[in-house]
């Protein structure tokens, strides 16, 4: 791993990018490091979530070992791009087979991705991150020595069950879920139903009386016993559950019961993949973004005959931003032409009461009546500032886009393989089908309720004394059985307490008695939500 | 950051150590079901499949796939497979590990060479120009002589015979050792099914062990057969000839020893004969054996092993053997009754014995 100062034109380079990134698009950027790395350093750093060390574990120990027969074996590309850790400071690491135009834009694109980061309402850029996830290797190192091999071994596996529910930026996640005895959350779920009606006013004649009066209204001595119950499992746990909570890794590593260095698991597998969520979360933004300026930069750098080689990097560009269809989302090539669709539509007038209220298709067609006090890139700001991709998409993506973008556009090959209706397909030629462009919306807009995974919510942690309750909330597709039960084993490990899941009309168990499955009434994921909020036991057999 | 490189070494040996864990139970498998003829004569590399270590999580039931779990660090049952290429000698060392097999004792050593020319050291004179080295010398001169001179806008370089260097070949010899294995089988008897199966599996592996210690390249192998007479016959044949008939097995034993006398040097061939029959033998067959094996073969031989294949009571020969040797360094004689004795069989054939 070299720094970018031991190559000096790299350098002179990298100052460029940054001076027409900060000087002339006046970006939002933190400091940027760049480091030069061969093809087999990229690839660790790839296994290790791009942070230049990690913890032993067996798991990439197997993807480097398979990776490296791949690339041996011609089956992948040793030729990697760009791979930025964002953060303050960001670090970025340049692939030193590359050319100097493609390390050039490797730069510019990744001052789009700093960018994004810092002003993005999900602010994924903290302070130091790469060098406190160091910090939490050492942690691990340490407590690896403390644990012994076997140990170490088994709760990292152990953990690793648990790694795909990380959701800090879900609606159910944390702060929204629980209660804490120092700090209750003020922030709640936002409910379907319409808000409760005002507070009565302070009624002067006695309770009891005005229990008599008003028998619907609960009893305040029902009201008073929940509270003290409240209150009594705040201050014997520390928490309480107030809605399902999503973000089960967040939860086991504030409130399991662990010793110094299964803590320092956790908190390092947490913090090294909690990032995940935010790229899932706004993939298309974020690359579209990137494309955008590393276009805008690398146009700069060509004029000002910085690098060379023009029509190298349009190839290069059309090749990362070649269309493929809705259920693939390349993020480069939709995020690109949305911005650059979006950019359109405020420079030209279009994003205007008058032109969405204009009935004319004509003149709307033919719209041009650019604001003088709007400028285009500030308002692409402030959207990167308040929205996701599924706002992005809900708010932007039009049936014609769809089609423009040829999202709806399928191989025939493949529209064989997925058994393609002919109801669907709007046209076909001896290469392509299209389908109707008007569901790929909705379809893309789905992606982000469930990411393609199922959606897993602790709703008890105080389920027959002690056990976690987790609930599968069902979607109509079933769990894969035979991962049941050492996935809850694996929760178990860590919980230190019985685990049971509730999925469909099952209920799983893993207790010390050993493991359990029984059929139970099902309970719907809207019930349970609503009992928590009123501090009710969400799931009785 | 205080780092020089990044790297995945260290997992990789974990897992590296992880999969060679699992290539020990697989060996152990092997040899508790007695599958020692794994891969074929011509000793290629073995493409060895061990269960797949996948985290188990919450998944849907009809995604992914092909993986199955890991829990509690345990591995998996089930379905996806890693497949692994084990060379040869890797999976022979293994074997020998849980066998707990000796290194076969090597004779013969300083007489038999093998040559090779190494260009290890340079000189002022031979055929092969180092040119770097030459180039070097000459550079060196070449500022000295005031020919090369940068600041001056002098850029000659002047080679110069004595600058000149070159590869100087020098001989290296390392010893080789050199074995001829003798496969002697009795037709007369029933080998067909079970017995013929254990017959293969028995010489099979002894072929493997053999090519193992000395090199492929290094072992003849040669098959002979008897019934009430004796001939050598190709190792396609060896398994497929049968008679019904009567058998003289010393036939076979004075065969070979005068193959072994005749056709090699003692004194720089190790020797190997193993006898596989039914040890059913009549009149003074068994005790013209011993005399052979005592007077011929024994002094020659690194390692004679005589094998009963489902013996029955009227099984004589390794009585007879066991009567004049037994537990001589040389001559081994053993019983197999089934599948589950080959193993027990092969660590006896190969276990070390001092006289």
């Amino acid at each position: 791993m070299l720094s970018l100062r031991s190559d000096p034109k790299l350098f002179e380079l990298a100052q460029r990018v940054e001076y027409f990134a900060q000087e002339k698009f006046n970006m939002t950027l933190p400091e940027m490091r760049f480091f030069i790395l061969d093809p087999m350093e990229f690839a660790a750093l790839l296994e290790k979530n791009v942070y230049p060390t990690s913890p032993i574990n067996i798991w990439e120990g197997k993807k480097i070992a398979n990776k490296k027969h791949r690339i041996e074996s011609g089956q992948e590309s040793a030729l990697y791009y760009e791979v930025v850790q964002t953060g303050n400071p960001s670090y970025a690491y340049l692939n030193e087979t590359n050319s100097a135009l493609t390390q050039a834009s490797v730069m510019a694109h990744v001052a789009g991705h700093c960018e994004f980061s810092e002003l993005n309402v999900l602010h994924d850029s903290d302070q130091d991150r790469t060098e406190y996830v160091m910090h939490l290797v050492r942690k691990v190192d340490l407590g690896r020595h403390q644990m012994g091999e076997r140990r170490y071994i088994d709760y990292w596996n152990a953990c690793e069950s648990a790694l795909p529910f990380i959701a800090p930026n879900s609606q159910y996640n944390l702060e929204n879920s629980i209660d804490k005895e120092t700090t209750i959350a003020t922030s709640t779920v936002a409910s379907d139903k319409a808000p409760a009606a005002d507070k009565q006013p302070i009624s002067l004649i006695d309770e009891t009386l005005d229990a008599l009066l008003k028998p619907g209204t609960a009893k305040p001595f029902v009201e008073m016993e929940k509270k003290r119950e409240r209150h009594e499992a705040l201050s014997r746990r520390g928490y309480s559950l107030r809605a399902p909570c999503q973000d089960i890794l967040g939860f086991l590593r504030q409130y399991a019961p662990t010793s110094q260095a299964e803590h320092a698991i956790l908190d390092y597998l947490y913090t090294a993949h909690m990032h995940q969520d935010f790229v899932i979360r706004t993939q298309i933004m974020n690359e579209g973004w990137a494309m955008y300026w590393e276009k805008k930069i690398m146009m700069e750098l060509f004029a000002e005959d910085s690098v060379r080689g023009a029509i190298d990097y349009a190839k290069v560009f059309s090749g990362v931003c070649y269309p493929r269809p809705y259920y693939q989302r390349n993020p480069y090539h939709l995020g690109y032409h949305m911005w650059l669709h979006i950019e359109e539509l405020y420079r030209e007038g279009k994003m205007s009461l008058d032109y969405h209220e204009e009935t004319d298709l004509d003149t709307k067609q033919e719209w041009e009546k650019p604001e003088e006090k709007i400028d285009p890139q500030a308002c692409m700001r402030h959207l990167v500032k308040s929205i996701t991709d599924y706002e992005f998409l809900r708010r932007f993506l039009t049936t014609e886009l769809v089609e423009r973008f040829h999202l709806n556009r399928l191989d025939q090959r493949t529209a064989q393989q997925l058994g393609i209706k002919n109801e669907d397909i709007i046209k076909a030629d001896r290469r392509w089908v299209w389908l109707r462009p008007e569901p790929i919306k909705n379809e893309m807009l789905g992606f982000f309720a469930h990411f393609y995974r199922p959606r897993i919510y602790i709703i008890d942690t105080d389920y027959l004394d002690g056990g976690l309750l987790l609930m599968h909330r069902d979607d109509g597709r079933s769990l894969r059985a035979d991962w049941i039960r050492p996935t809850l084993n694996n929760l178990n490990r860590i919980w230190k307490a019985p685990v049971y899941l509730l999925s469909q009309d099952k209920l799983y168990a893993t207790r010390a008695d050993g493991y359990k499955e029984s059929t139970v009434k099902g309970v719907t994921f809207e019930a349970v939500a609503e009992r928590l909020s009123k501090q009710q036991q969400p799931f009785k057999i | 950051m205080d780092v020089d490189r990044i790297s995945s070494d260290e997992s990789e040996g974990f897992f590296n150590d992880f999969i060679d864990e699992q290539l020990n139970d697989l060996v152990e498998d092997i040899i508790n079901e007695g599958d020692l003829d794994r891969g074929d004569a011509s000793g290629s590399d073995l493409i060895v499949e061990v269960d797949d270590i996948e985290p188990p999580t919450l998944v849907y039931g009809d995604q992914g796939g092909g993986s199955s779990g890991q829990g509690g660090g345990e591995p998996g049952d089930q379905k996806g497979k890693l497949k692994f290429e084990v060379p040869f000698e890797r999976f022979m060392e293994l074997v020998a590990n849980k066998l707990q097999l000796p290194n076969l004792q090597k004779e013969g050593q300083g007489k038999i060479k093998e040559v090779s020319y190494h260009f290890k050291t340079f000189g002022p004179v031979g055929v092969l120009l180092d040119k770097k080295r030459t180039f070097k010398r000459a550079l060196r001169s070449s500022i000295s002589t005031g020919v090369y001179c940068p600041a001056e806008g002098r850029f000659n370089v002047e080679v110069r015979r004595k600058d000149r260097r070159y590869k100087v070949p020098q001989r290296v010899e390392t010893p080789k050792f050199k074995a001829v294995v003798f496969y002697m089988g009795d037709i007369s008897y029933s080998t067909f099914g079970e017995r013929l199966e254990l017959e293969k599996r028995l010489l099979n592996f002894t072929h493997h062990w053999l090519d193992f210690n000395y090199g492929k390249n290094n072992v003849e192998h040669r098959f002979f057969v008897h019934d009430i007479e004796a001939y050598e016959v190709t190792p396609e044949q060896f398994y497929q000839v049968s008679n019904i008939g009567g058998t003289r097995a010393s036939l076979v034993f004075d065969l070979v020893s005068n193959i072994a006398f005749n056709e090699y040097d003692p004194a720089t061939t190790n020797f190997y004969g193993f006898y596989v029959g039914d040890g059913e033998l009549f009149g003074n067959d068994a005790k013209e054996i011993v005399e052979i094996i005592k007077e011929r073969l024994h002094p020659m031989f690194n390692r004679l092993a005589l094998v009963e294949i489902q013996p029955s009571r009227m099984s004589c020969l390794n009585t007879e053997v066991s009567k004049a040797f037994g537990t001589d360094r040389v001559v081994r004689t053993c019983a197999l009754k089934n599948k589950g004795e080959i193993i027990k069989t092969i660590q006896r054939m190969f276990e070390a014995r001092h006289a």
